[in-house]
């Protein structure tokens, strides 16, 4: 990322006239749709308001929802979890194997741009295609996958992965893996492919050889974009909704109820809104906290960049 | 030896490549299936091929309107986006002001809004002004998140042109407002284009906030594709020829834009 260059700094300013107008649309339109609505979410979690129930119109109650929240919601809880072990498993695993590929393709590959064009295929689709593309292949009588499974002894004959709750949560991780491992190959790919040539060249001279090239030069190089990618995969992975809420809708039981699909359910389902919000608010605070991770994270790189 | 070890890379990246895209070809391949062809246990990769799935969806159930939804959707946020966008982005870019990183990052903090937190707010909002069931509200609801990706974007695609062709188009008696539509847009106009392409995607796979915001009217696709599975007898050849409607222009859009592709995806940290 490019900020301004120092000497430049103060030299060129936009006339006062000009930089008013047209930085206020932007400006308004994020804060009537985003920042009204949530501080009415922070307003409303404070509140006993339902849709279901018609003596709780709304009234002020405090901390209460958080209270309950915090001390009382089990299923909160294990959902909150639940997507912390999801975050972590899926954003592992794309990583290291999202990592090995861009580092064959940048290896061995000169001519990359058919191949990694056609890798980005599973991450460009839309989510909920996604989802059904892999519903429809995990089907108990007639999906492919479920045949081959069956056929290599890895699933029972009588079984469908998303009726048997041990392997509900594995098989989302696997999709998850499928979907996004390609997002960690281009970005890192761009990293090694934009990695000075000298540090290398010298190394090899002193006689070091490739893995401890890789850990002493490569990976301290690329340490900036390694934390931007586990940033943003890892704060999409924790607002995931889309792909599970079509394979599973949360099920069997609560058994892959992640986080947004819980404070789905309390909003649009039981209409429990005063409730719903206090949950909304704590799956926006943990985005909040890792997205002001992800900023200092990039501006460390433009610091590093400029030495 | 080294050969060898190129010979064994290119077989990994070929099974890669043959997990990433099968599932796909299985969509694309059961959208042009009969309904024997779908249930046969055994999975059927030759068949006679049938076009029936798609009219059977788009004329007989009506899912022709959806795929109008989601184009005036996504075109409708798009363009909302940039026109608002990139006059934002060029200040972050060429001006200097108290709090300017600040309110910098208050533009990425909305694009990572979950959208479960925003939703509900929103959805009484615009119940209140009676736009909830139109494509309205969800360009409006998609504009808030595109909005800071063309921010994050353009800003560095600004900062790339030299500062010295804003002063001269000044010079030459252009006011600030001219010199960026007439000069600096069209300097900028490949940049300006991926991300337009990028917001357009984005718009297009989205799925929760349409999915709250509209019930029927103003449904897009990836909103309609869930009310064709039923817990029995769903008719996934049907289903299958909706979902190919819904991602192949987005894969053609996607081989366009690659090459600012990594650009976007990392809000312009990276250029790729």
């Amino acid at each position: 990322m490019k900020t301004m260059n120092q000497q430049s700094r103060g030299r060129f300013l936009l006339d006062r006239g000009a930089s008013l107008p047209l930085m206020l649309p932007a400006t308004l339109l994020v804060v009537v749709f985003l920042v009204g609505p949530f501080y009415y979410m922070a307003y409303t979690a404070m509140t006993d308001l339902s849709f279901a129930n018609p003596d709780q119109k709304g009234a002020f109650v405090g901390l209460d929802n958080f209270r309950k929240l915090m001390r009382d919601d089990q299923i909160f809880w294990s959902s909150f979890w639940l997507t912390i072990r999801f975050v972590v498993v899926s954003v592992t695993i794309e990583f290291v194997l999202g990592f090995a590929l861009a580092w064959l393709i940048w290896r061995f590959i000169e001519r990359q741009r058919l191949l990694t064009t056609l890798l980005l295929v599973p991450m460009m689709l839309a989510p909920v295609a996604v989802g059904l593309i892999w519903r429809l292949l995990l089907q108990g009588d007639f999906g492919m996958v479920t045949y081959y499974l069956r056929k290599l002894g890895i699933l029972s004959q009588a079984s469908a992965v998303f009726s048997s709750p041990g392997l509900v949560m594995p098989t989302i991780i696997a999709i998850d893996v499928w979907q996004w491992t390609p997002f960690v190959t281009l970005i890192i790919l761009a990293g090694l492919m934009s990695l000075p040539k000298t540090p290398f060249e010298a190394a090899t001279m002193d006689g070091a050889g490739p893995w401890r090239q890789f850990v002493d030069i490569m990976l301290p190089l690329l340490r900036p974009i390694i934390a931007l990618v586990l940033l943003l995969r890892g704060i999409d992975a924790f607002k995931e909704f889309d792909k599970v809420f079509i394979m599973t809708g949360g099920g069997p039981g609560t058994v892959s109820e992640l986080l947004s699909i819980y404070a789905y359910r309390v909003n649009f389902k039981n209409w429990n809104l005063g409730y719903g919000a206090a949950v909304s608010f704590m799956v926006y605070l943990v985005v909040l906290i890792l997205c002001s991770i992800f900023y200092k994270a990039v501006y460390w790189k433009s610091s590093a960049e400029r030495q | 030896m080294n050969r060898s070890y190129k010979i064994l890379a290119i077989g990994v990246l070929a099974c890669v490549l043959i997990i990433a895209l099968t599932p796909y070809v299985w969509m694309l391949l059961t959208s042009f299936k009969g309904r024997l062809d779908i249930l046969s246990p055994e999975p059927r990769w030759l068949f006679t091929p049938t076009l029936s799935n798609y009219p059977a969806v788009f004329i007989d159930k009506d899912y022709l309107p959806l795929v109008f939804n989601s184009l005036i959707i996504s075109l409708g946020s798009t363009v909302l986006s940039v026109v608002i966008g990139a006059p934002a982005a060029y200040v972050f870019a060429r001006s200097d002001f108290a709090g300017k990183e600040d309110l910098f990052f208050f533009f990425l903090t909305t694009r990572m809004a979950p959208p479960i937190s925003i939703a509900v707010p929103l959805f009484l909002f615009f119940t209140t002004l009676g736009l909830t069931d139109t494509v309205y509200a969800v360009v409006i609801a998609h504009t808030s998140f595109n909005l800071s990706l063309v921010v994050w974007m353009m800003r560095g695609f600004f900062a790339e042109i030299p500062k010295e062709i804003d002063e001269a188009a000044m010079m030459d008696g252009r006011s600030r407002l001219g010199a960026f539509v007439r000069v600096i847009v069209p300097l900028a106009a490949p940049g300006l284009a991926a991300t337009a392409v990028l917001c357009f995607i984005l718009s297009w796979n989205e799925f929760l906030y349409a999915f709250i915001l509209v019930a029927f009217e103003g449904r897009p696709l990836t909103v309609g594709i869930p009310g064709l599975i039923t817990p029995h007898g769903t008719l996934w050849g049907q289903v299958a020829a909706v979902a190919v409607v819904a991602t192949l222009p987005i894969l053609v859009f996607t081989f366009l834009v690659q090459k600012h592709l990594v650009r976007g995806l990392t809000f312009g940290a990276v250029k790729g």
